[in-house]
């Protein structure tokens, strides 16, 4: 059997004294896309954010592998050269940071901690236009600082940019289809699909079954109370949107 | 006024005291003599004690005969020095500018110990009469060389009316126990655009004082930038006046304070007529055991109504023993203003770090990253590409210098 891409094995978090992750168990094999389905609060959101590595979690008990290397000792810049990115739900918006100088610095960073040289400025320039034009991110977007005025779907097509240009070994994305717009959400769609390539693997976590219709998933997992409680093909998730989320146990939303 | 006990002088005071009687200048000898220097007791020194943290004052500067390297090199600006409170001979000026000599005393006389020791001891002043616009970046260093020495020097400057034109002082020197109390005026005509940037680039063992004061006739447009970054001790006092209608002022300036360095900046804008304007912003960034102050004062004049006026003060704090300090003061005597103020402090954004980090970037990179966007506000507006760069230099020298 070929090294599952993300191999998480009984994770257990926790913020403060409240458990959130209470035994994750999922296997992505490569160029498999899976979806994490769930009701609101039950910790689909924290696991993004403990698989990226935010320093607010405590890990009480368990594993994270990532393309076979245990990944939870490492701090986020560190997991992200390692193949990891973490579409956010709300990107960050850093006034005085131009987009420009940001890509350029990720890009760099991350090739420096694999051992290549950096990017030559024209070679960059040319790699962002390319990513740039197939999400509708024109120049003027770019030349604004990190995030700062863009609207919800402007965010949303520029944390898949970053994604095209860093070419992660697994993406996490998260809530991804939250606060799109039907056209916005096919933009994003199209931006994602176009980085399957049989490799990369991708978790996509959703609280609606709609993003799936755009990007369809190899599998559905059913997210409750901080475990994944069922898992099934992407019917699971039409079936969900049709009865709830309300024979998945937990208190009701 | 209760001086009537007696106020117990130090060894500073004893000195300073001797310099101004062997000036001429009894008057501000006998101020010091009976109120000594300030300390937090009055109202403007409160977080500037100088009685505390001036324990000597040096002997008067004498003629410089070395000279450090130029402490910022702008490429095509137009340079003059003074050195140790005498100005050297220039070069040809270029098209626009008169340069020339007054005595000394530029300063309005107002009660701050800065200014009557600047207005006593500045011996001869460098005058600059701006006729027309000039492209070139005017560049006046300002030092202090040798031993130990207090220097008091003075500029003074008048741009005509519709004139346009960028000035840079710097100040620096050798390393050595120097007290400069260095005195700029600046008069704007009618739609003239200023940009004015002081930077102390003094060596740590230096206490730098400067007192900037600026009145601006009607729709002139000043942008000022005050950068404390060299020395240890660093108090700038910057006195805008608005004096006629439309003039518009951003007062801007920069605390960058590290270990063992106080830095403070001691703003009193006055609004002295109707329809003007002012936006002081200002940043401190402290780490390690240091202190940085913004205090800022508006004043508006009963007649002055429809002032727009807005102080802010934001402070990023490094480390925990880092301590910031702001006090914004509204004086205002007319009916019908917008003036308000505000003040935000706090550490670099966990949120914003760890997007950051999540995409690669490395923790000390994502952290000089967000230190450079905090600035980014107070820099980008310096329209001179040359100067600009020069300015984000110093500043990536002292982000670089040990986070």
């Amino acid at each position: 059997m070929t090294t599952p891409v993300l191999e998480i094995r009984n994770l257990h978090a926790r913020i403060e004294d409240r458990e959130i992750l209470k035994g994750v168990n999922l296997i992505i094999p490569p160029g498999e896309v899976h979806a994490i389905m769930g009701r609101n609060g039950s910790g689909k959101s924290t696991l993004s954010y403990v698989l990226a590595g935010k320093e607010d979690y405590e890990i009480t008990e368990g594993e994270v592998l990532l393309n076979g290397e245990n990944i939870l000792e490492l701090g986020p810049d560190e997991r992200a050269a390692a193949g990891l990115f973490l579409a956010f739900q709300y990107p960050i918006e850093i006034p005085g940071v131009a987009t420009m100088t940001f890509l350029k610095a990720a890009l760099n960073a991350q090739r420096k901690a694999r051992g290549e040289e950096e990017l030559k400025t024209p070679d960059f320039m040319r790699l962002v236009k390319e990513a740039g034009s197939q999400l509708n991110i024109d120049s003027d977007m770019l030349k604004r600082p990190l995030n700062v005025g863009f609207s919800g779907g402007e965010k949303k097509r520029a944390e898949i940019m970053q994604m095209a240009l860093l070419k992660p070994s697994l993406a996490v994305l998260d809530e991804t289809d939250s606060g799109l717009d039907i056209d916005a959400l096919q933009v994003v769609s199209k931006g994602v699909n176009a980085l399957r390539d049989g490799q990369r693997s991708m978790l996509v976590i959703t609280h609606y079954q709609r993003l799936l219709n755009h990007i369809v998933p190899d599998v559905v997992h059913v997210f409750s109370d901080g475990r994944i409680v069922e898992s099934g093909d992407k019917d699971l998730a039409l079936k969900l949107e049709a009865e709830g989320y309300a024979n998945y146990g937990g208190e009701a939303a | 006024m209760r001086a009537n006990f007696p106020v117990r002088l130090g060894p500073a005071e004893d000195t300073l005291i001797a310099q101004l009687k062997a000036a001429g200048a009894d008057q501000a000898a006998e101020r010091i003599t009976v109120a000594g220097l300030p300390t937090r007791r009055v109202e403007s020194y409160h977080y500037t004690d100088l009685k505390t943290l001036l324990r000597t004052i040096p002997p008067l500067a004498t003629a410089a005969n070395e000279a450090s390297a130029p402490a910022l090199r702008i490429p095509g600006a137009y340079n003059l020095m003074i050195a140790n409170g005498a100005i050297q001979n220039a070069s040809t000026a270029p098209a626009g500018i008169i340069v020339g000599r007054t005595q000394g005393g530029v300063l309005t006389t107002r009660d701050d110990v800065l200014v009557h020791v600047n207005n006593a001891l500045s011996g001869e002043a460098l005058t600059l009469t701006l006729e027309s616009s000039v492209d070139p970046v005017i560049q006046i260093e300002r030092r202090i060389e040798g031993e130990a020495a207090h220097v008091a020097d003075a500029l003074k400057v008048f741009l005509a009316d519709g004139a346009t034109a960028t000035i840079i002082e710097t100040f620096s020197g050798s390393d050595a126990a120097h007290v400069g109390n260095h005195a700029t005026y600046i008069a704007l005509g009618k739609d003239a655009v200023l940009t004015h940037i002081t930077l102390d680039l003094s060596a740590r063992a230096t206490s730098h004082f400067a007192t900037n004061e600026y009145h601006l006739a009607d729709g002139a447009k000043l942008r000022t930038l005050i950068i404390h970054l060299g020395s240890g001790l660093a108090r700038t006092n910057v006195f805008p006046r608005m004096d006629g209608a439309g003039a518009h002022a951003d007062v801007t300036g920069l605390n960058l304070v590290s270990d063992g360095q106080h830095a403070d900046i001691t703003m009193e804008t006055l609004h002295a007529v109707p329809h003007t304007s002012s936006q002081p912003l200002f940043k401190s960034i402290s780490r390690g055991r240091s202190k940085a102050v913004v205090q800022g004062k508006l004043v508006v004049a009963r007649d002055a109504q429809k002032t727009d006026a807005k102080f802010m003060h934001q402070g990023l704090m490094l480390s925990d023993e880092a301590e910031i300090l702001s006090k914004p003061e509204l004086e205002i005597y007319a009916d019908d203003v917008v003036c308000g103020h505000g003040s935000t402090c706090g550490k670099l954004d966990e949120d914003s770090l760890f997007y950051l980090l999540s995409r690669g970037i490395p923790k000390a990179e994502a952290e000089t990253m967000l230190v450079r966007g905090f600035i980014a506000e107070l820099l980008d507006p310096v329209e001179d590409a040359e100067l600009n760069e020069a300015l984000q230099g110093v500043v990536d020298g002292w982000l670089l210098g040990g986070m």
